[in-house]
């Protein structure tokens, strides 16, 4: 009896494990690497998504891992330097990245609830295609605008920017703002050169095949973009380098110190704007400001999470990812945490700010020509950008003089050029 | 009786069990280290965006190197620049620190952890914390020039004073060095000193005939190790300046971080860490031969 009992309760240890594999076998595991805040949502956003999407498909179980920025790509670059698994979903920060994404093409085309005319054509464009592939979805979607504190206005006495205000519209009320004294400024800097206000000039570091450098770099309209930073930096009215370091809030805009009122008016983005308005900010936001070009371009950007090449599951990975960027999951994201602006515009009218007039200015700048349709199809910038810094470096550090500039363009030409060449040889055009 | 040549079944055992001793070592320094080398090697001749196929380009990438990239110069200058300084300090420094530390006063442990306690800390969080510290305007070194009519430097913010700031923070981990100068003083015999006092030798001379002498070994030792760290500066870089002012901190280990995982340009990273290598190898050698002359060994 004894013996009997014995074999039994042996028999039921052996085969549980063995049940429970069999049952796990049933569910597949999709692996998603993605970034807490970035326009994909919080960690709380992430869960909902995900427990709303594993409601609907019990059979698919997703293994989420949330990381910074820098950790994440580094992880990625790790990963596929080394041949070894990738997540089945992960977010598509760098172009660099879209020959191991899966085309999604097919997948798309076999899905009745999903298409592209439901995304925001610009983000579509800029974001989810490579070449004649598509490698991801557009999620969430950010846009830089200028945040202007009224409070800090009409203590100086100064009248509010307007939607078509200019560039030197833009010093002029920066300095008119600034308050040493109480340790206001009046505004903030362009964090790189090339970015919208440059492109407002219709300046250009290189040619769109990607072979040259002169004449675009140096050109007159680049020149006059780089001479707009130089007044903006020798007026005052804006924090150094030094001071942002240390003042400013890590890996984005200077929020902390827009909402903390010591910056006039800074450059953020609409999810900025949602945490100024929590807070109870009395802002105000416009547009960057217009240069000369008879174009005004936004630094707009959407998240876009892609699919691994050699994901063992792509089938359920499409399914979550299309959940995740699609109507459902988008509405989730948009309801929760960060309020997320969704790339479907069909969403838009269901946002909870829609009606704040400072969304409406946010969505005026989604149907200007984006940094990103440059940026996005020249990979070679990013090998570029560590030599364009110098000039853009030297104006920072007020080491250069303003009729200097375009000696100092003329003779980093010369060094963008060798490094374009390298970098086309590589990355191709 | 052996035969000679021919070891016998427990000189063989001894050795078999000395190998396998030995062999968690091998393997790690096979996986960890000479294999990733020998690949870093391998990829030094080719082109590789880490996505695409590898492709065999030669020397190609090392004579870019050596003619056509102006960081490249940047950042060697920026390195050779930053062991000069660091170096000559953080040896005479750490020595006197541990001069002091050796006397013989109440609470000196109390002070040997406390001057040890920076080498220990995270380079992160120091750097961190030097950023507060050395910040132009609101920072407590220029507050407390201040206070003194001195108007400080914009230090890590300022094209001159950028890589001293940085040589500055590496010397205020002087204290490990101490600690180690410390071992080696303890370890000098005591009759030495009383001999020399009773023969009439000053404090100067006891340290210039005793003190110095005895601890060359040590000196040599730190000198290697030091210049070995001061060659491989990253974490500073990484976190407080990226490169910058203008590139007068773009270490040579950040530059290749940078073009393996930025640029993907990991053929041309592994040519400059290769480069590196060769580099730390000769100065190496070159301290080693050097010390045959100034080095004082008992045996």
């Amino acid at each position: 009896m004894f013996k009997k009992t014995t074999k039994a309760i042996f028999s039921a240890i052996l085969a549980t494990p063995i049940a429970l594999m069999a049952l796990a076998d049933d569910k597949v595991t999709i692996t998603v690497w993605s970034m807490d805040g970035h326009d994909l949502g919080n960690e709380d956003t992430h869960r909902q998504v995900i427990a709303a999407f594993e409601a609907e498909h019990p059979n698919i179980k997703i293994d989420l891992t949330l990381l910074p920025e820098s950790g994440l790509e580094d992880r990625m670059n790790t990963a596929i330097g080394a041949g070894g698994k990738l997540p089945d979903v992960f977010p598509l920060l760098s172009g660099e990245w879209a020959p191991i994404a899966l085309d999604l093409s097919p997948y798309i085309e076999a899905d009745p609830e999903l298409s592209q005319d439901m995304y925001a054509e610009p983000f579509w464009r800029t974001r989810a295609t490579f070449g004649d592939s598509v490698v991801a979805l557009p999620t969430g979607i950010g846009a830089n605008v200028v945040l202007y504190n009224k409070d800090v206005f009409d203590k100086a006495g100064v009248e509010y920017p307007t939607a078509d205000w200019t560039t030197e519209d833009f010093i002029k009320k920066a300095v008119a703002v600034t308050d040493k004294a109480n340790g206001v400024w009046g505004g903030d800097r362009p964090r790189d050169a090339y970015r919208a206000i440059w492109h407002n000039y219709d300046a250009q570091v290189y040619s769109d095949d990607s072979t040259t450098v002169e004449g675009y770099h140096n050109s007159p309209q680049s020149l006059a973009a780089y001479q707009w930073y130089w007044d903006l930096v020798h007026s005052d009215a804006t924090p150094t380098k030094a001071e942002i370091d240390v003042l400013g809030t890590e890996g984005t805009g200077p929020v902390d110190l827009f909402i903390a009122g010591r910056l006039g008016m800074a450059t953020l983005n609409q999810s900025h704007m949602l945490r100024a308005l929590k807070e109870g900010v009395n802002f105000g936001m416009v547009p960057e400001p217009a240069g000369p070009s008879k174009d005004r371009h936004a630094n707009a950007w959407s998240a876009t999470p892609a699919i691994a090449g050699n994901s063992e599951h792509p089938q359920e990975a499409y399914e979550f990812l299309s959940f995740w960027a699609g109507m459902e999951g988008q509405y989730i994201s948009m309801t929760t945490g960060l309020n997320m602006f969704p790339s479907i515009p069909a969403l838009w009218k269901d946002h909870p700010y829609i009606d704040h007039p400072a969304i409406q200015t946010f969505r005026t700048t989604l149907d200007w020509p984006l940094v990103r349709d440059f940026d996005g199809t020249h990979l070679c910038w990013r090998a570029a950008l560590r030599r364009v810094d110098e000039v853009y470096e030297l104006i920072g550090l007020k080491a250069i003089e303003r009729n200097e500039i375009k000696k100092a363009l003329d003779k980093e030409v010369v060094v963008l050029q060798t490094a374009l060449d390298d970098c086309v040889s590589r990355l191709g055009s | 009786m052996k035969f000679m040549g021919k070891k016998s079944k427990r000189e063989r055992t001894q050795a078999i069990e000395g190998y396998v001793a030995l062999s968690p070592w091998m393997f790690g320094f096979l996986f960890f280290y000479a294999i990733p080398i020998l690949a870093s090697l391998y990829l030094s001749f080719t082109q590789w965006t880490l996505v695409g196929s590898v492709k065999w380009i030669g020397f190609e990438n090392y004579i870019r190197m050596f003619t056509r990239d102006p960081v490249f110069i940047d950042a060697a200058t920026a390195t050779g620049f930053f062991v000069l300084y660091s170096l000559p300090f953080k040896l005479v420094l750490g020595l006197m620190l541990a001069l002091l530390l050796n006397m013989k006063l109440p609470g000196m442990n109390y002070f040997r952890t406390i001057f040890f306690l920076p080498a220990v800390i995270s380079g992160v969080a120091v750097s961190l914390m030097w950023i507060w510290f050395l910040q132009p305007d609101t920072g407590v070194v220029n507050t407390l020039l201040r206070y003194v009519g001195i108007s400080g430097p914009g230090w890590f913010w300022d094209i001159n004073w950028a890589l001293p700031s940085v040589a500055m923070m590496s010397i205020w981990k002087v204290g490990g060095a101490a600690i180690i100068y410390l071992a080696g003083l303890q370890n000098i015999p005591a009759h030495l000193y009383e001999a020399a006092a009773i023969d009439g030798a000053s404090k100067w001379q006891q340290f210039w005939r005793i003190t110095l002498p005895l601890l060359t070994p040590v000196l040599l030792f730190q000198l290697i190790i030091e210049m070995i760290d001061a060659f491989k500066i990253f974490t500073e870089a990484f976190v407080i300046t990226q490169g910058g002012p203008l590139n007068r901190t773009y270490f040579f280990l950040y530059y290749f971080y940078e073009e393996a995982f930025r640029n993907f340009n990991m053929g041309y990273a592994s040519a400059l860490a290769i480069f590196l290598l060769i580099v730390i190898m000769s100065a190496t050698a070159l301290v080693k031969w050097w010390s045959n002359r100034w080095v004082y060994y008992e045996n």
